[in-house]
């Protein structure tokens, strides 16, 4: 939510802008040391226990109690593996610590996505070309009408559905968003083409099937099919978990789209602006920024994606400050109202535009 | 054996070793195995090389041996080798190469050693330094030719050893493994014939001077001159006219020198004039600096060789821009996506050489960096792994 749009900005001011962000990156990267490298290894350790004894609940318990504690320990796990762990890391934001469990290059994350795909459509595509209509494939993932700029087409009123369906089937939203299957849909891509985009995720999706519903239940033995349901629950936890996080931090009321033409020329203090103006925050306390990968600080990601995560919390105050001296809207709000905002744009635009 | 059923027992093999490799990437398996590993405190590791530090023993006021139990099994090295060292300092992991300084130790071997001094502001020394027993260290691949003979021949007979300051951790390892072969009554008539000039400043930074002292009380076969430069009773700086005067027949030894690059010039020179410089053989411990190129007057850096490791091609980096822009000017396409620093595309491994982060100003000749060509000029030549 934001209470008054941003200012418009003259070249001086965005230079003036980007250089005083750039002084406060440099701050962050020449503080960076031992207490971030322990932070993400104390979330990775989490990670491990959690999933171990998750798993040990599903796998040897028996009765409604141990499962929900199982599937809640797992989908914990995968959360934040997703998030705080693969996201971050994937970002290149450890790559500084020459730790090879901690290279963006070679992370493999618990998902069905390819992390060539991600590292390819994420970090090069969508935070180079953020909220730009027709260059950032984000915007709506090129099936949802999330700005009424975007032309409207009848398909759109079904869109609702659309995002329900994405939100519980999301690591697979995510893994095909580089094959650009859309594209093969309009005829721009060849099957061929397709094969070729779409061969690294059949193979990790085959191999993240296999685990979670052949082999895992197998070792379960006469717990199987409690397993393989559980698997299930916490992948769809986990789904719509991600799903809610990342829509709201580019979807809320008062995020902009931009124009192609509004982009030309961009220099330095206008692409921040642009991170700055594309995204929004949600406020909470410590758990939902962990649990979030610090996504809900979507603003300060934006700004500084190869930034730890966990130093988003400590420049928040800062990039405000700056953001008001500089008359820049700070789009923050509850979760509930950032995500109630979020499924009332979906309704709204799922209709067309009144002319 | 027929050859069909050869052919298809090595395909079946391969076949199978590509989905073990699968399976443990796809279902993290040897991220499991690491990660319980270093839970239950084990020196052991799937992926990595590890010791635990047994002992420390303080040679000098700045020297420290640290006494090491590799977790894995030791591949066994030769005296006067060397072990990266891999050691994490303020959340970075950083590598540096020490001399073993225990002798030659066979596969499996359960202890070895590395002698090091603090450097002021060596961050890998200094943390080194601040180990105590118990801790765990990372361990590289041994290497290095500096070895008194190759692994089937003999030791030749007439050596030579020169060790200057910290050079001496090589230099020890060598004479420790001769002492341990020698025969142990020291009065018998014996082939052997090696003589030791251990330099330092002054006494008090000599390393292991007591034991050297004393081994050549023991050992006939082994003398030793010891020469301080900042005494001149011991003849001070080791030069050329000292050296022949300490070793008539230097042309006659196999001669090992470690030491500052001063002392490996004087001993390399000295054998070279007398027509002995293929039997001279050293090891330095600070590489030679890379040619540093200055900036011009609009800051852009003047032309740098850049080695491309993985194709083994030389490009020259000129012209405006940054790395990522004056590679492909040359010719070369390197993997890229933003161009302005954000998404980590371009990152790639610098394996030598000095570069400017053109973002922050910040200059770093650290080896073994990463780098992202779109925001880094070459300020000395350089080898990237491209």
């Amino acid at each position: 939510m934001i209470t008054q749009p941003s200012k418009s900005l003259s070249p001086a001011e965005a230079d003036a802008f980007g250089r005083e962000l750039d002084a406060l990156r440099e701050r962050v990267l020449a503080d960076l040391g031992q207490r971030d490298v322990d932070h993400i290894r104390r979330i990775i350790r989490l990670v491990r226990y959690t999933e171990t004894g998750g798993r040990v609940l599903l796998h040897l318990g028996v009765g409604p109690l141990t499962f929900v504690l199982g599937v809640t320990a797992l989908g914990a796990s995968k959360i934040l593996e997703n998030m705080e762990v693969g996201h971050n890391v994937m970002h290149g934001q450890y790559d500084w610590t020459a730790d090879p469990a901690l290279d963006s290059k070679t992370y493999e994350w618990d998902i069905v996505a390819d992390p060539a795909h991600w590292r390819h459509s994420h970090n090069f595509e969508h935070h180079t070309f953020t909220n730009i209509l027709g260059r950032d494939r984000d915007v709506g993932y090129t099936f949802l009408r999330v700005s009424k700029l975007q032309r409207w087409k009848p398909l759109h009123l079904l869109q609702p559905i659309g995002a329900a369906v994405l939100a519980l089937l999301f690591q697979w939203g995510v893994a095909l968003h580089d094959v650009h299957l859309d594209q093969t849909f309009t005829g721009r891509q060849s099957f061929a083409e397709l094969r070729r985009r779409a061969a690294p995720v059949l193979r990790k999706a085959g191999w993240q099937l296999a685990k979670d519903y052949l082999v895992f239940p197998a070792l379960a033995m006469a717990n199987a099919p409690r397993v393989a349901f559980g698997n299930l629950l916490a992948n769809g936890i986990r789904n719509v978990w991600t799903f809610a996080i990342i829509f709201c931090g580019h979807f809320p009321d008062g995020a902009r789209v931009y124009r192609q033409a509004e982009v030309v020329d961009e220099g330095r203090g206008d692409w921040y602006l642009r991170q700055l103006n594309g995204s929004a925050n949600i406020s909470g306390g410590r758990a939902l920024h962990v649990l979030s990968g610090h996504l809900s600080h979507q603003i300060e990601h934006h700004l500084f994606p190869d930034i730890p995560a966990a130093r988003y919390p400590e420049i928040a105050p800062q990039v405000r400050e700056i953001c008001t001296r500089y008359g820049q809207a700070y789009n923050t709000g509850s979760f509930a109202a950032q995500l109630g905002s979020v499924a009332k744009l979906l309704v709204r635009n799922a209709l067309p535009t009144p002319a | 054996m027929s050859t069909p059923d050869a052919g298809l027992g090595r395909r079946v093999q391969a076949a199978g070793a590509r989905l073990a490799a699968a399976a443990s990437r796809y279902w993290f398996l040897d991220r499991h195995a690491e990660f319980w590993l270093r839970e239950l405190g084990s020196t052991w590791s799937v992926t990595a090389s590890r010791a635990r530090v047994v002992d420390v023993i303080d040679e000098t006021s700045d020297t420290r041996t640290l006494v090491l139990a590799p977790g894995g099994r030791w591949p066994g090295h030769l005296a006067g080798q060397y072990v990266p060292i891999e050691l994490e300092v303020d959340g970075v992991r950083l590598r540096r190469c020490y001399s073993i300084s225990s002798g030659s130790a066979r596969p499996g071997a359960r202890r070895i050693s590395i002698t090091v001094r603090r450097v002021t502001g060596g961050r890998v020394s200094t943390a080194l330094h601040q180990l105590r027993r118990g801790q765990v260290i990372g361990l590289g691949q041994t290497g290095g030719d500096f070895v008194l003979g190759a692994p089937a021949s003999p030791i030749p007979t007439k050596l030579l050893l020169v060790a200057g300051g910290s050079g001496v951790t090589p230099i020890i390892a060598m004479i420790r493994d001769l002492a341990a072969g020698a025969p142990r009554d020291a009065s018998a008539p014996h082939g052997r014939d090696v003589v030791v000039i251990h330099a330092s400043r002054g006494t008090g930074d000599a390393i292991f001077s007591t034991e050297l002292a004393s081994l050549a009380t023991r050992f006939r076969w082994l003398r030793l001159h010891a020469r301080r430069s900042d005494d001149v009773a011991t003849g001070g700086r080791l030069d050329a006219t000292g050296l022949r005067a300490m070793v008539p027949d230097l042309a006659d030894r196999e001669t090992f020198v470690c030491g500052p690059p001063g002392l490996i010039d004087v001993v390399t020179q000295a054998a070279v004039d007398l027509g002995a410089g293929h039997r001279v053989r050293h090891e330095r411990f600070v590489a030679p600096a890379p040619r540093l190129v200055a900036g011009d007057a609009t800051g852009a850096a003047a032309p740098a060789t850049v080695a491309l490791l993985r194709t083994g091609t030389q490009v020259v980096a000129a012209g405006p821009g940054p790395l990522l822009a004056q590679l492909e000017r040359a010719g070369q396409r390197p993997a890229h996506g933003c161009r302005i620093g954000i998404c980590h595309s371009c990152r790639c491994r610098k394996v030598r050489g000095t570069v400017e982060d053109t973002l922050t100003g910040a200059v770093s000749s650290e080896p073994d960096q990463d780098i992202r060509l779109c925001v880094s000029i070459a300020r000395s030549d350089l080898e990237l792994a491209l």
